[in-house]
């Protein structure tokens, strides 16, 4: 071995230029620290990417604990769900509202999901969404009504928050909360694919299923090509370079380098398509048969359905 | 439109007549390219990287088609015009099957088992069989365990049994396989050699692509060298090619190398892909 190392080094020492066979200047000889900057737009990007596959991956892993929901047919939970979201619709009464919650709540209990995450995930979204959207209406100058929170006298008369306008817009705001936290245990609880079948056999056409499957499936694949050239930007990165034009024009270049990769990628995958029989027409898996447990879930969700409805008559 | 099905028995079973074949005309992949494979043969492409070994294959399954020359597969001329025809083309898709080198290609269902399923059910097979024949594949590459996975959950190794269970569920009579051991590690490049002879000694007529000649006499009875000039270097039995050193540094397949050998040189001819002592 120790001939051969020196026959190889002969070799390198005679084709090589000088300058790469000398070593560079590292670190300050004098062990001062230098400056420290923040990172910029590479470092942001490749968190970026990391977060959103780590995501992926944390909602895959809850979709697979064994919860309630999770042993229900995705089928079953999109129709079931999609029915209670009808009557959050209709429903007119906060208190109605406010038990639809509530059992939201118990069944993300029941489904193994974390309900402080459950209820982060839903409040931090209905404030920014529905929150500042509403909050006119609050005012009397919107609602008339009884004020309830005077504000002071504004344009020649009390302005402030009135009973009326509170309770719409506590009502709105309900309505949306329950919405968002039905998605998210349904998004939560059923693994993509499930989700994809479910819509399949949900009747929506075959060819949208299939480009939606590729879409998310090929989205990994992409996000790891853009990991790959922003670690090696920062690989070869020996100083942040703070000039903005440099960063777009490396952004520039990479999401055209990604471009061309994901056409060559969509040519070979058309090719392997086609190269075990593909001709256009999309033939899948079907779906399982729905189970009695299923059937059990139909009917719990259609009483509280027809119980919330009932309350909200009686209240209203 | 009709094509004539009556297969002569005494024919090779693929047939290429100077086949030619450009990238956007301009960059030639082929140039007056012949080969023939017999039922049941195991044939090894050699050649090293841009010789044109992967459009070869491509070629073979018809999914490009040469700007010049001919092939037959079956007895029958295999041309865009014919593959237009649906009965021709889902039997000639059934019976020849295509593991590409890039697996992120070829496995791109949701699903492994609705991967596993797209050949059976795109070949007409009632769902009832599909799904038995995802199974039995599934359990035959001892992958049931990944069934249910998605394509970005599985390593590079997990991803090729995938893209071959997908192809042999279609339970084809040629398997073309690209590069079949790139990019994998011992165990599942060991793994990989044996399943093809497996293969081959169930019948299967096997043509792969490689520059890996260690594997090349484990699973091939002959090689075709394809030189850098896109041309047929040589046809013969893989041993005799294996012995040609002299073939083998003009393609490019091994280089000579230098070494001091207790102060004397000695030259060694080197594989691409085998190590460096």
């Amino acid at each position: 071995m120790g001939t051969d190392e020196s026959a190889t080094t002969a070799t390198t020492r005679r084709l090589s230029p000088d300058w790469l066979l000398r070593d560079e200047i590292g670190l300050c000889p004098c062990g001062c620290v230098g400056k420290r900057r923040r990172g910029g737009f590479v470092e942001k990007t490749l968190s970026g990417v990391s977060g959103l596959v780590r995501g992926a991956m944390f909602s895959e892993d809850v979709a697979a604990t064994p919860g309630l929901l999770q042993r229900i047919d995705a089928r079953v939970k999109v129709v079931t769900l999609l029915g209670l979201l009808v009557v959050a619709a209709f429903l007119h009464s906060i208190a109605a509202l406010a038990t639809m919650y509530v059992v939201a709540l118990v069944v993300a209990s029941a489904s193994r999901l974390s309900v402080r995450f459950f209820v982060a995930r839903v409040w931090l979204f209905v404030p920014v969404f529905t929150g500042i959207v509403v909050l006119p209406a609050t005012l009397n100058l919107v609602t008339p009504g009884t004020i309830v929170v005077p504000l002071g006298h504004w344009f020649g008369g009390p302005v402030g928050l009135t009973a009326e306008g509170l309770e719409s817009a506590g009502l709105i705001v309900m309505r949306v909360a329950v919405s968002i936290s039905l998605v998210v245990l349904l998004t939560l609880t059923t693994p993509w694919t499930r989700l994809l079948h479910a819509l399949r056999s949900l009747r929506l056409p075959a060819t949208v299923i299939l480009v939606l499957a590729m879409a998310y499936r090929y989205l990994f694949h992409l996000l790891a090509a853009v990991e790959d050239m922003y670690t090696a930007r920062r690989a070869r990165t020996v100083v942040p370079d703070r000039d903005l034009r440099n960063g777009r024009r490396f952004v520039a270049a990479s999401a055209g380098a990604l471009f061309g990769k994901a056409y060559g990628l969509s040519e070979e995958v058309y090719l392997a398509m086609v190269a075990r029989g593909f001709t256009g027409d999309v033939r899948l898996l079907a779906p399982d048969r729905v189970k009695r447990r299923d059937l059990a879930w139909c009917v719990a969700c259609g009483g509280l359905g027809l119980v919330l409805l009932w309350g909200d008559r009686v209240l209203g | 439109m009709t094509v004539s099905s009556a297969e002569p028995r005494s024919a090779s079973l693929l047939e290429c007549r100077d086949l030619e074949y450009a990238y956007l005309g301009r960059f030639p992949a082929l140039d007056r390219v012949s080969l023939t494979v017999e039922r049941g043969e195991s044939v090894a492409l050699l050649g090293a990287n841009g010789c044109g070994k992967s459009t070869l294959l491509k070629l073979l399954d018809g999914l490009l088609f040469p700007a010049a020359g001919s092939y037959r597969a079956f007895g029958t001329d295999v041309t865009e015009d014919h593959l237009e025809d649906d009965q021709f083309s889902r039997a000639f898709r059934g019976r020849v099957g295509f593991i590409f080198q890039n697996s992120d290609a070829q496995v791109f269902s949701p699903t492994v088992r609705d991967e596993v399923a797209f050949g059976p059910l795109n070949m007409g097979l009632e769902h009832a069989a599909a799904v038995a024949r995802v199974d039995d594949t599934l359990a035959m590459l001892d992958i049931t365990g990944l069934a249910d996975r998605a394509p970005y959950q599985l390593s590079g190794g997990e991803k090729k049994r995938v893209a071959i269970a997908s192809v042999l569920a279609m339970n084809p009579e040629v398997l073309l396989f690209d590069e079949p051991t790139a990019a994998l590690d011992p165990r599942t490049q060991h793994w990989m050699v044996e399943l093809i002879a497996e293969l081959h000694d169930v019948g299967k007529t096997i043509v792969l692509a490689t520059h890996d000649l260690e594997a090349v006499p484990l699973v091939a009875d002959r090689c075709v060298v394809l030189g850098e000039d896109h041309r047929v270097a040589r046809d013969g039995p893989t041993r005799a090619v294996l012995e040609d050193v002299t073939l083998l540094q003009s393609t490019n397949l091994v280089h000579a190398h230098a070494h001091l050998h207790a102060g004397a040189t000695a030259p060694h001819a080197h594989a691409h892909d085998s190590g460096h002592h």
